[in-house]
């Protein structure tokens, strides 16, 4: 099967989640399509990885997932750091620091 | 020891001072940061007597010798060194500029002692003291031109020490701003130097010019011109010497040390130390003579009307720098460096014994206000007199060697070079006469108020003013302190006259025709590649030029006596006479005046034409554009940082699309 | 069928496995030492820092491949190493009166910050070394994710939050990119490997799609982290909002240790397709230099100042990987060090003062710095004329350099470019060496000498005015803590050091230079 399928979808993926971080103003969303970005680059990576026949990506692709939960995992930390603070979860409301 | 690390102590002990000084003022007690300053100029001198002792160790052909420190940049073509020359030019250098400084320092612990500024003032003169060494050091342009760049500096930070006077701060400004005009021109200089040699290295590029130049092209003088720019806004010659009379304006030791003694000189050491580049541009060595002899006259002239006690003999300083010029432009190399070294004697006495009368004065500088000063202060009046007749050209005076045998080179050399000698003896009878004009004036006459006082144990005291202005000032830190010192109180003080004195007397035994001749000897080491050096006068041609310079110098001197205590009134007829002149005098020939109309006034009103035509065309629509521009995108960037992060992430993503079209485009 | 396990080089992993250990040690040591916690936790973390920058020395000069290929153990390593471990020496201290490690209620939490500091070092290290594609991820998330962290660490602070919420937000959408990018690579060459991906790319890849946008993706991630404009937006406002010693370890370390990997992956690995690279990178190059030095101007906020001077001079820095020389690679390196020092001093000068004055890193805070706290005034004033590139001091030979190296590249024009925005940038640093010595300090109140000229006027001999008098008596917290002020005087005197006498640290910045020589022209 043509790789270039899987390459295609991968970019609809990454491109459904940079949208969503462009237009979507709570902070969960933003990070949930910021998730969606980082396993569209692991669905280019698997794929790549079969195309080759190596294991390699599988391996970076495996990697990442680590990554990403840790990433979710600070970004949850802040957003309840935020939340207990009675900050308001809007990122167009963080305009404290600009100029 | 070797003499290069002699050399490197030289240095490295002035910057201590300085450096002590400069972070240790809040705890030194009382003159602490005097003697500190004072012990560090004098291991400095005893580290130039060192180096003099290896320098003289060696064969005349290998007295250069040069040291890295380190190497500064070496890539691509630039080779940049800390490195310094230790040869006889130099060492003869370091020992004028450590000793008179020595001496110097230590008259102004004294002299200093009431000022809130006392550190202050000597981290400045220990830091005025390195890089004058530094610049003397130097064994390459870049050096020297940091070296030059530091003395202006120091200059300007010491005229300007009592920063609460405003003619003080503008003198500085003005020295400032004329020595910048110098600095460009040495940096021009220099950079033409490696565009033509390829390096900055003394050495390198003095060995590598006869080879590269012919003689009078036309690269070569315009070198030489730079160079000049240079030499003569630092040695105040014609046209650029408006500064060194408003300089003044220092404390008195700074104008002994920095506007007499030493920085002033730095000039004719350039002219000196590249004269393989002189020598390639004769007609450059001629048009520098030729200025030198027009501002030694200009000078002279100028001294005799100007009442000031300092201003008289800055313009004094300004005239005897001609007489160096135009000693080093010719090829008399030895005899201006000579000059150069009994003018430190007799300029640093003249200037301390003024400073001795000023504080006598109660800060008083008007000589018409000033006399029969002697009785009251006795030491002051006959070291003094030292210092006028070793400036006069009195026979047996170290003046009256140096003086004569630049003329004397001047006549032998022959062609039109006698005009020289013919002006330098005018010059040296007006320098006769305004020198005893001065101490007839000041220690003769019927005493003043606080001449009497004074020979009654009182030292005059007044309420403190600026003595230019007259505006009222008080004693807190940035104006001078409240106490005066004159010489015969303390010890200090009268050590320095005293040494000074001596060296004025005798420092021409150095070098007299048939006898002896040190200075020709020693000096040859830096210039053997001279065609000129060694073309000596004769003996007997020496003499008869000291016989007709001492008549010359008797003869100023006794109309100076004439005038100001024979017939006390001729003075004023002598005035009234020739009001005109007089007048002309006393406006020092209207330089001011004359840059007030030809460079500041035109500038004023171009710059109101520019303002009213030009800008509307020009400015708006360069100057106006750029700032809009700068402005413009200015107001893009930060209202691109809006804080909405949204945006920072859009910003982001098109930054990577016009990333990838680019590559798109290149792929295909 | 028997199971290979790969040689492991301990001397070469050294410094990342006393890291490690150092991390794993402040962490424990910071739970079981519940009053005297800063001080165990801190001598803890230097310990660990300077076992790994004694580490680094020893291993200095090596050269060779650690983990299968995975790290490269050679002088460019690290030298972005020992700069990442020298930034976290000089904040350790820095923090420590770092209200942001005091815990909203009682307990303290130093023990926690300090981890994560070393955790970001910890990164840094591994991304210097690293010479594969999944090396390079990991190692980038494990410095970024800490710095997350500590830029929310002051939780009571709104802008704290902010920035930190920003920080993750602009800096997962990067890493996101980032990814996408080496995905790319890896799928246009088959391999992680930077020297296998190479060989790929010199043998007819260079002008591949699937390489070139891999190439757009991973330079986008890549100048983010080093705040290259266009990608620069999140740097002014995460500076600002992130607690003063955070920002001065991300503004030297992370730029240290994102410059090494940069020049890896572009020399090593995309090295053949460099006529396709190096003009983007020019443009890009240039574009910073432009925006920060604009974006600069106006600011008030020495931090956010500094924010946007940080764009400019990776402006500056990339022009050394434009180059594509061993030149200028060198005279990154130099940059890099000098960068470090210039900007840890301003740092350290804007922690002891930013809780003193009430005016916060604002620059009305610096007003009458040099009369008052002359200790805090020099280093603040070398550094800003360093970073202006005033000659005699590190920053001056560091852009002469890439002048030179630009200059030697037939890049000429970025030469000048970087001279251009050298004038430029001198009207705000210029602003803020003024304002330290030429303003009076908070209250307006000198009648006397306001009107001299500057350099001749402000004599330290003078008696403080009676406000100033009253307002030096009143106590102020953090005065005279040595723990900071020292660093501060220490990293000044280094850029004058290395200003006056480059050659060791040009000798250096060769060396780590000469370990890419086989890959460059």
């Amino acid at each position: 099967m043509d790789v270039t399928w899987y390459v295609v979808l991968s970019a609809v993926l990454f491109a459904i989640g940079a949208g969503g971080v462009l237009i979507r103003r709570s902070p969960l969303v933003i990070l949930l399509c910021l998730e969606l970005m980082l396993n569209a680059g692991n669905l280019a990576l698997v794929a790549f990885s079969r195309a080759h026949g190596n294991e390699e990506g599988q391996v970076f692709a495996l990697i990442v997932m680590v990554v990403a939960a840790c990433e979710v995992v600070v970004g949850l930390g802040l957003i309840v750091a935020m939340f207990r603070r009675r900050l308001p979860l809007n990122v167009d409301e963080m305009r404290g620091l600009r100029g | 020891m070797s003499a290069t690390t002699y050399g490197w102590l030289v240095l490295a002990f002035p910057l201590a001072g300085f450096l002590i000084n400069a972070f240790g003022w809040r705890v030194l007690p009382g003159r602490a940061a005097g003697w500190i300053g004072t012990a560090a100029i004098g291991l400095a001198f005893l580290n130039a007597i060192g180096a003099l002792v290896m320098v003289l160790d060696k064969p005349v052909a290998g007295r250069e010798l040069t040291s890295t420190l380190w190497t500064y940049a070496s890539a691509a073509g630039l080779d940049i060194k800390v490195n310094i020359l230790v040869d006889p030019l130099s060492v003869f250098m370091i020992l004028i500029v450590s000793g008179v400084s020595t001496l110097i320092h230590l008259y102004s612990v004294a002299y200093l002692d009431s000022d809130r500024g006392y550190a202050r003032y000597f981290a400045y003169l220990n830091f005025f003291v390195f890089s004058m060494l530094l610049l003397v050091l130097a064994g390459n342009f870049v050096l020297l031109i940091v070296g030059w760049a530091f003395v202006g500096f120091a200059s300007y930070a010491l005229i300007s020490f009592w920063y609460r006077r405003n003619t003080a701060t503008k003198a500085g400004m003005k020295a400032f701003v004329i020595n910048v005009i110098g600095d460009v021109g040495l940096v021009f200089a220099a950079f033409f130097i490696f565009r033509e040699l390829g390096s900055f290295d003394y050495l390198t590029v003095f060995h590598a010019a006869p080879q590269h130049f012919a003689t009078n092209q036309g690269v070569v003088i315009a070198i030489c011109l730079l160079l000049l720019v240079g030499a003569f806004a630092k040695s105040a010659q014609l046209p650029l010497h408006t500064w060194l009379p408003d300089a003044m304006e220092g404390p008195t030791p700074v104008s002994a040390l920095i506007h007499a003694a030493t920085m002033v000189t730095a000039g004719v050491y350039l002219i000196g130390r590249t004269y393989p580049f002189f020598e390639l541009a004769p007609t450059a060595a001629d048009i520098s003579a030729f200025i030198g002899l027009a501002t030694l006259l200009f000078a002279a002239t100028c001294a005799l009307a100007v009442t000031d006690l300092k201003r008289i003999i800055a313009y004094s300083t300004i005239s005897q720098i001609g007489y160096m010029v135009v000693g080093v432009s010719i090829g008399a190399y030895a005899a201006g460096f000579f000059h150069l070294m009994s003018h430190a004697f007799f300029k640093a006495l003249l200037f301390m014994s003024a400073g001795s009368v000023i504080s006598a004065m109660a800060g008083t500088q008007d000589i018409d206000r000033m006399g029969g000063l002697r009785r009251a202060m006795p030491f002051t009046a006959v070291v003094m007199t030292i210092g006028a007749l070793a400036l006069a050209g009195f026979p047996g005076t170290a003046g009256f060697f140096s003086k004569d045998e630049i003329l004397a080179f001047a006549a032998h050399r022959g062609g039109f070079y006698w005009i020289f000698t013919v002006g330098g003896y005018i010059g040296a009878l007006l320098t006769a006469f305004y020198a005893f004009r001065i101490i007839f004036r000041v220690f003769w006459g019927e005493p003043v108020a606080e001449a009497s006082e004074l020979e009654h144990g009182h030292l005059a005291h007044s309420e403190p003013e600026n003595p230019m202005t007259g505006e009222t000032e008080d004693t807190d830190v940035g104006f001078p302190g409240q106490e005066h010192h004159i010489a015969e109180r303390d010890r200090p003080m009268w050590l320095a006259m005293a040494a000074l004195a001596f060296l004025s007397i005798f420092g021409g035994v150095l070098q007299i025709p048939g006898l002896d001749d040190v200075i020709d000897k020693f000096l040859h080491g830096s210039f053997l590649d001279s065609t000129l050096y060694e073309r000596f006068p004769s003996i007997a041609a020496d003499w008869e030029g000291l016989a007709v310079g001492g008549t010359v110098a008797l003869i100023g001197i006794a109309a100076a006596y004439r005038v100001y205590v024979a017939r006390p009134g001729t003075s004023a007829a002598l005035i009234r006479r020739f009001r005109a002149i007089h007048t002309f005098l006393v406006n020092r020939w209207y330089f001011d005046q004359l840059y007030d109309a030809v460079v500041y006034r035109p500038t004023i009103a171009v710059g109101r034409f520019a303002n009213d035509v030009v800008e509307r065309v020009v400015v708006q629509g360069i100057v106006v554009v750029v700032v809009d521009v700068v402005r413009g995108v200015g107001v893009v960037v930060r209202g691109a940082q809006s804080g909405f992060v949204r945006a920072y992430a859009l910003l982001l993503i098109g930054g990577f699309a016009a990333l990838g079209l680019y590559f798109l485009i290149v792929s295909s | 069928m028997t199971f290979h396990a790969p040689h492991i080089d301990y001397a070469g992993l050294s410094p990342v496995i006393a890291l490690t250990a150092g991390i794993c040690a402040v962490l424990v040591g910071g739970v079981f030492s519940a009053r005297r916690q800063r001080l165990v936790v801190s001598v803890l973390s230097l310990t660990t820092v300077a076992v790994a920058a004694g580490l680094c020395i020893w291993q200095w000069g090596e050269r060779e491949d650690l983990v299968a290929g995975a790290l490269r153990l050679d002088e460019l390593g690290l030298a972005g190493a020992l700069i990442a471990i020298l930034a976290a020496a000089v904040v350790i201290p820095l923090s420590w009166r770092e209200p942001a490690a005091e815990r909203p209620g009682s307990e303290p939490r130093h023990g926690e910050f300090q981890a994560l500091l070393l955790s970001s070092v910890l990164g840094m290290v591994l991304l210097a070394q690293a010479q594969n594609l999944v090396v390079l991820f990991v190692s980038l998330e494990l410095l970024s994710v800490p710095l997350y962290v500590l830029c929310g660490s002051a939780v009571r602070r709104t802008q704290s939050l902010e920035s930190g919420l920003k920080y993750l937000i602009v800096g997962s959408l990067g890493s996101a990119t980032l990814l996408y990018g080496l995905a790319f690579i890896y799928g246009g060459s088959g391999s992680t490997d930077f020297t296998t991906i190479r060989d790929a790319v010199g043998s007819g890849l260079t002008d591949d799609p699937l390489v070139l946008i891999g190439i757009a993706l991973a330079a986008t991630g890549l100048a983010f982290k080093i705040s290259i404009a266009p990608f620069h937006q999140w740097t002014p406002d995460v500076y600002e909002g992130a607690p003063t010693p955070v920002t001065a370890f991300m503004a030297v370390a992370t730029k240290a240790a994102a410059f090494c990997v940069f020049v890896r992956f572009f020399e090593v690995a995309l090295g053949p397709a460099v006529d396709n690279w190096q003009p983007a990178l020019a443009v890009l190059a240039a574009v910073s230099i432009v925006v920060g030095n604009i974006g600069a101007l106006g600011q008030s906020s020495l931090k956010r100042l500094l924010g946007y001077s940080g764009v400019a001079q990776a402006g500056y820095m990339l022009v050394g990987i434009v180059c594509a020389s061993a030149l200028g690679v060198n005279a990154l390196v130099f940059y890099l060090a000098a960068y470090t020092l210039m900007n840890l001093a301003a740092f350290a000068v804007i922690v002891v003062r930013e809780r003193e004055s009430g005016y916060g890193d604002g620059i009305k805070a610096f007003e009458g710095l040099g009369r008052d706290r002359p200790d805090l005034a020099w280093p603040l004033t070398i550094a800003m004329l360093a970073l202006a590139g005033l000659p005699a001091t590190a920053g001056f030979m560091g852009k002469l350099y890439l002048i030179e190296a630009a200059v030697d590249a037939d890049y000429t024009w970025l030469g000048v470019a970087i001279a251009i925005g050298t004038m430029i940038s001198l009207a705000y640093y210029l602003r803020v060496v003024a304002a330290v010595w030429m303003r009076p300090a908070a209250e307006p109140l000198a009648p006397e000498g306001a009107g001299m000229p500057a350099m001749a006027g402000g004599s330290p001999e003078a008696d403080p005015l009676p406000s100033l008098a009253a307002a030096t008596a009143a106590p102020r917290p953090g005065t005279r803590c040595l723990a900071i002020l020292v660093p501060a005087w220490l990293m000044a005197g280094a850029t004058i050091f290395f200003g006056v006498l480059p050659s060791p640290l040009v000798d250096w910045a060769s060396h780590a230079g000469g370990a890419l020589t086989p890959f460059l022209a």
